[in-house]
């Protein structure tokens, strides 16, 4: 398993989508990706996606303005 | 300055005129490496593409767009290495020396990531001659479905997959054949257009102009048998004919450096472009890693405020420029109507109502676009982009 660490802080919309979307293509299910941001649609953009392509929302939080979401690849074919 | 393109040359004509009087006094020399021997004005791609514009409409020989006072090496880099210093460039393999150095290089279309896209797209982003072949198979479209769309990123331009799904319902329209031809945009975002003040402005005219959308949609292969894509996730869509945005990858001797990420892309501080580490080393435009659009605009905003920032180290005069992550891209969405994406680093995208008079603004910059990269109407671009033109530094270092 391998884990992804995304770091988007100080990018908006639509940077933090962009940089999930890339590490998704790279990542196997199985793989974890932690993605960082300060956007704070990071949030609801990262639920949608991931009900959207069904790879599981693992966690979503923030702390002192940042925000960390933790998915777990599981959709793909 | 290596890439002779939208950034580099606006960037070495910048240099040019502030160093004027060094370049006279042979205190300093400005060198451009451009592998090509002509330049493309990019956005007429989606002209040639779904208007039928003559490819050679958009051409113009490298050498008439250069700034005097700066000497043109045609050559391709094969290398850049910081810690030297040195250039190598591919041909005899020379090399050359520098004080500072700008890369400009663009990005271009990578089909090595998704296998059955090359044997099956015609693209707007290779070049001219490519893109003439999309207006060719359009003329000969009777029925069908047409899939346009985005297959994977980063891309530059960000709207012009929308444009193009805009652009091909204006052409079936016209030409009478709209309700034989079905069209469907992809895209692996949550939404039409990923920011969500334009994809309000934008989706109602897909609902509109009967454009269907498959959002969420990750291009993972083409099969040009079954003629189907598949996504990641093994979700199907049928073509007849496809037009998709291919991802983009940055010139090939950037990737395995240890100024880039593992993909190329080349790592820069956002405010001033310069590479991590190396105050010397500066890249802009497509080529780096910064959080905004890969667009012309950004090219020329951040070649402003880093050859302002060289001159200044050189002279000692003036203040030092930071630039404001300002974009600005035009959207056609069809029948001479234009939106515009408009945003900086702090401002989140405008919501801006598509009009004639975007359209015609968009005109007004394919006019001015070549004398553009001489720096003849930076009064202009001063003006239009007021305070986000570039923001001054607050210590003078
Ligand atoms: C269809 C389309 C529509 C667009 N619409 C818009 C728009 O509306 N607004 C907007 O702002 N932007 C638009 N763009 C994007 C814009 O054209 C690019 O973002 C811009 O050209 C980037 O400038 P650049 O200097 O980074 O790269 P480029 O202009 O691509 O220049 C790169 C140069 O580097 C040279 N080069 C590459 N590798 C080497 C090497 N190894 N050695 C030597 N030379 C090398 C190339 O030959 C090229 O001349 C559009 C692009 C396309 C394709």
């Amino acid at each position: 398993m391998t884990t992804y660490n995304i770091d988007s802080r100080g990018t908006a919309c639509p940077g933090p989508i962009t940089d999930l979307i890339r590490s998704y293509r790279k990542a196997a299910n199985g793989d974890m990706i932690i993605l960082l941001a300060t956007d704070p649609g990071v949030i609801p953009d990262a639920k949608s996606w991931c009900g959207a392509t069904r790879n599981m929302l693992v966690d979503a939080k923030e702390k002192d303005g940042e925000y960390e979401v933790t998915i777990k690849v599981t959709a793909k074919k | 300055m290596i890439g002779g393109g939208a950034g580099g040359l606006i960037t070495s004509s910048k240099l040019s005129a502030e160093l004027s009087e060094e370049i006279k006094q042979e205190k300093v020399s400005i060198t451009l490496f451009e592998r090509a021997e002509t330049q493309e004005f990019q956005p007429g791609y989606l002209e040639v593409a779904f208007r039928g514009t003559e490819p050679q409409k958009l051409r113009r020989p490298t050498e008439k767009l250069v700034s005097p006072g700066v000497k043109v090496v045609h050559a391709k880099c094969a290398s850049l290495d910081l810690d030297n210093h040195q250039i190598v460039t591919e041909k005899n393999q020379e090399k050359y020396d520098f004080d500072y150095v700008v890369v400009s290089t663009g990005c271009s279309p990578d089909y090595s990531q998704t296998p059955g896209l090359r044997e099956e797209n015609m693209d707007f982003y290779t070049d001219a001659d490519v893109s003439s072949r999309i207006y060719k198979t359009l003329q000969g479209i009777k029925s069908g479905r047409v899939v346009v769309g985005i297959a994977g990123l980063p891309y530059k331009c960000p709207p012009s997959p929308n444009e193009a799904a805009f652009m091909v319902d204006e052409y079936l329209r016209r030409h009478g054949i709209r309700k034989n031809v079905d069209i469907t945009f992809v895209t692996p975002y949550t939404r039409i257009y990923t920011a969500e003040p334009i994809n309000q402005v934008i989706a109602p005219l897909y609902s509109e102009r009967d454009i269907e959308s498959r959002t969420v949609f990750n291009t993972d292969s083409v099969d040009p048998v079954k003629k189907e894509i598949s996504s990641l996730e093994g979700d199907t869509v049928k073509y007849d004919y496809l037009f998709l945005t291919p991802p983009h990858k940055p010139a090939s001797f950037l990737k395995g450096t240890n100024y880039s990420d593992e993909d190329g892309w080349v790592k820069v501080d956002k405010l001033d472009m310069h590479i991590t580490d190396h105050d010397f080393a500066f890249a802009i435009g497509d080529t780096n890693n910064i959080p905004t659009s890969k667009a012309g605009v950004e090219a020329h905003l951040e070649g402003i405020v880093v050859a302002n920032n060289i001159a200044m180290n050189i002279t000692g005069r003036g203040t030092k420029h930071l630039f404001t992550g300002r974009t600005q891209c035009s959207m056609e969405t069809g029948f001479h109507d234009a939106t515009f994406v408009v945003g900086t680093y702090d401002r989140p995208v405008e919501k801006i109502k598509p009009s004639k008079i975007n359209y015609a603004e968009k005109k007004v910059m394919e006019h001015i676009y070549w004398g553009s990269l001489h720096g003849h109407y930076e009064w202009l671009f001063k003006y239009h982009f007021k305070q986000d033109y570039f923001s001054e530094s607050p210590a003078k270092d």
